[in-house]
């Protein structure tokens, strides 16, 4: 939630210098004064639950900041549905459309907000589609490219919890698994189930190789909710400077 | 589309190319050796090109060089030649192709988020169409191919490597035509087909000129420009398009019965066709 009355402050002079790159360029460090933290996991690691408590958090401190999501973009919508429902998804179109999809959102949203020095909180990014679009076969240099253009995060929380747990968490909770989230496009097996059970240990082999070479913060997603939700404070407090994002009105009291 | 050279430039600064056995699914590592002979970059995933039979022939040019005159044609010939004939195109895929027609019509849409949506555009169709067809013998002819997709996102400010590492997996065309005409003929001819020039064939979105024949001559010089470049690097066949219909035709059909390995028979247009030979 945005705080509107303190959305007018006056941007900060570095602000007022920074160039972006052109589109499909990375984004050079600290060409924008916000600040991005992401979380992410395979499903079932207990990371949206962690990111809904520390936006709570932040609001409730009346931080400026900005919530998004994967896949939400209303641009791709139909096209998403119409690729799922007739099944025509491919690895390569399938990953295709989520990069509209988040190029649409970077472009709108993540970025303008980055620069009008908000602090963007982005449940999944480019790290699932790295993850997700690679256990589909993906080469990972064209994975790579094609998100080149996304700004990288200050912080990147990786929810790790055990497959077992993982898959437990959503079977017990979902009545049916959808086919492509259950990975059944890749033949792994006729089963739903034991399909989503392979298909997700491939997307975790898929984070755990990422872990440092994009400064992964690993996080035990079997921890406690509250005693995960006071590491992931402590972290946020410890590596972002808050204080900038604070309203006005606080500083005044 | 990266060169030869700029490859090897890549792979000296950033040797990180990724294990191909890591990822069941992807091709052997074997096939990965001649990609580029197939592929401008890699390969396509879980595809494997010597399945390929048919033949991708390309036609490029810009708004108004005859691009689609000459397919028609081309497809009768090759079909009275005994041949099966797929035609492809822009915006024709049964995933996105509405949706980018929508998002013109719009205009509501920045140049990266509709720069992809061509690119899901083009994939869905190399991956349900073009490839099936090539598998099973046929010859596919396209209305425009990589070439335009990438010269329309430069013109645009869109970083060049990005795109050429977009399109990495496409496959390489055996044929490649270049009809090359001036921007001013090309606007005569365009003006008589709808009475009209249309917003995206000036490129009007990139504040050009408020006047609509500077906007859409700067524009389509810029687009042509960027044919040049890529004509040198990837052996396209130039011809001229502004000579008429059935002398271009002519050139053409010798060019693919060459390919072909058949013989270069004479071809007159049948009545329904007709209208199009001048």
């Amino acid at each position: 939630m945005e705080n509107q009355d303190t959305a007018v402050k006056a941007p900060r002079p570095e602000a007022v210098k920074s160039t972006l790159p052109q589109p499909g360029r990375p984004v050079p460090n600290r060409a924008y004064p916000g600040a991005l933290i992401v979380v992410e996991g395979t499903d079932g690691s207990g990371k949206s639950t962690q990111l809904y408590l520390l936006k709570r958090w932040l609001e409730i401190g009346g931080y400026r900041l900005h919530f998004t999501e994967w896949n939400s973009s209303p641009l791709v919508k139909s096209a998403t549905r119409r690729g799922k429902q007739r099944r025509l998804l491919t690895p390569s179109t399938f990953s295709l459309l989520h990069a509209a999809d988040f190029a649409d959102r970077c472009e709108r949203q993540i970025m303008p907000l980055l620069q009008g020095d908000y602090l963007v909180l982005a449940d999944r990014y480019i790290y699932t589609a790295f993850a997700r679009d690679g256990a589909r076969g993906c080469p990972e240099k064209w994975l790579r490219n094609l998100y080149r253009f996304a700004p990288i995060p200050d912080i990147t929380f990786y929810f790790r919890a055990p497959l077992d747990v993982a898959v437990h968490r959503i079977l017990s909770g979902r009545p049916k698994l959808k086919y492509y989230e259950a990975g059944m496009d890749l033949g792994l097996s006729y089963d739903r189930p034991e399909s989503f059970r392979l298909f997700q240990a491939r997307i975790m082999d898929g984070y755990d190789k990422m872990v440092e070479s994009d400064n992964f913060v690993v996080l035990d997603g079997t921890l406690p909710v509250n005693k995960l939700q006071k590491q992931m404070r402590d972290i946020v407090a410890a590596k972002i400077d808050l204080k900038r994002f604070a309203p006005r009105a606080a500083e005044a009291e | 589309m990266p060169d030869q050279e700029k490859l090897k430039e890549k792979a000296v600064v950033a040797p990180e190319a990724p294990a191909a056995d890591a990822v069941p699914g992807r091709l052997p590592a074997a096939a990965d050796d001649d990609a580029s002979k197939y592929f401008f970059g890699e390969p396509l995933v879980a595809f494997d090109p010597h399945e390929i039979t048919g033949t991708l022939i390309v036609i490029e040019g810009m708004d108004g060089s005859g691009r689609s005159t000459q397919i028609s044609l081309l497809q009768e010939w090759l079909e009275s030649e005994g041949f099966a004939v797929q035609t492809s195109g822009l915006r024709r895929s049964t995933l996105v192709g509405r949706d980018i027609d929508e998002l013109l019509a719009k205009n509501a849409v920045t140049r990266l988020t509709l720069a992809l949506m061509y690119c899901t555009d083009f994939f869905d169709q190399l991956e349900h169409r073009i490839v099936p067809a090539l598998k099973s013998g046929t010859i596919v002819l396209a209305d425009r191919y990589i070439f335009t997709l990438i010269a329309r996102s430069v013109v645009r400010g869109i970083n060049r490597d990005y795109l050429s590492g977009l399109y990495a997996m496409a496959l390489r065309p055996h044929l490649t035509f270049w009809l090359n005409v001036r921007p001013e003929t090309a606007f005569g001819r365009e003006f008589r087909k709808a009475q009209a020039i249309s917003y995206w064939e000036a490129g009007r979105d990139m504040s050009l000129s408020h006047d609509l024949y500077w906007s859409f001559i700067r524009y389509q010089t810029m687009i042509k420009r960027e044919f040049e470049a890529f004509s040198k690097r990837h052996d396209f066949l130039e011809l001229d398009g502004e000579a008429s219909v059935s002398g271009v035709n002519k050139l053409l059909r010798q060019r693919i019965a060459d390919h072909l390995g058949i013989r270069a028979t004479k071809y007159t247009p049948s009545s329904a066709l007709s209208h199009l030979w001048r």
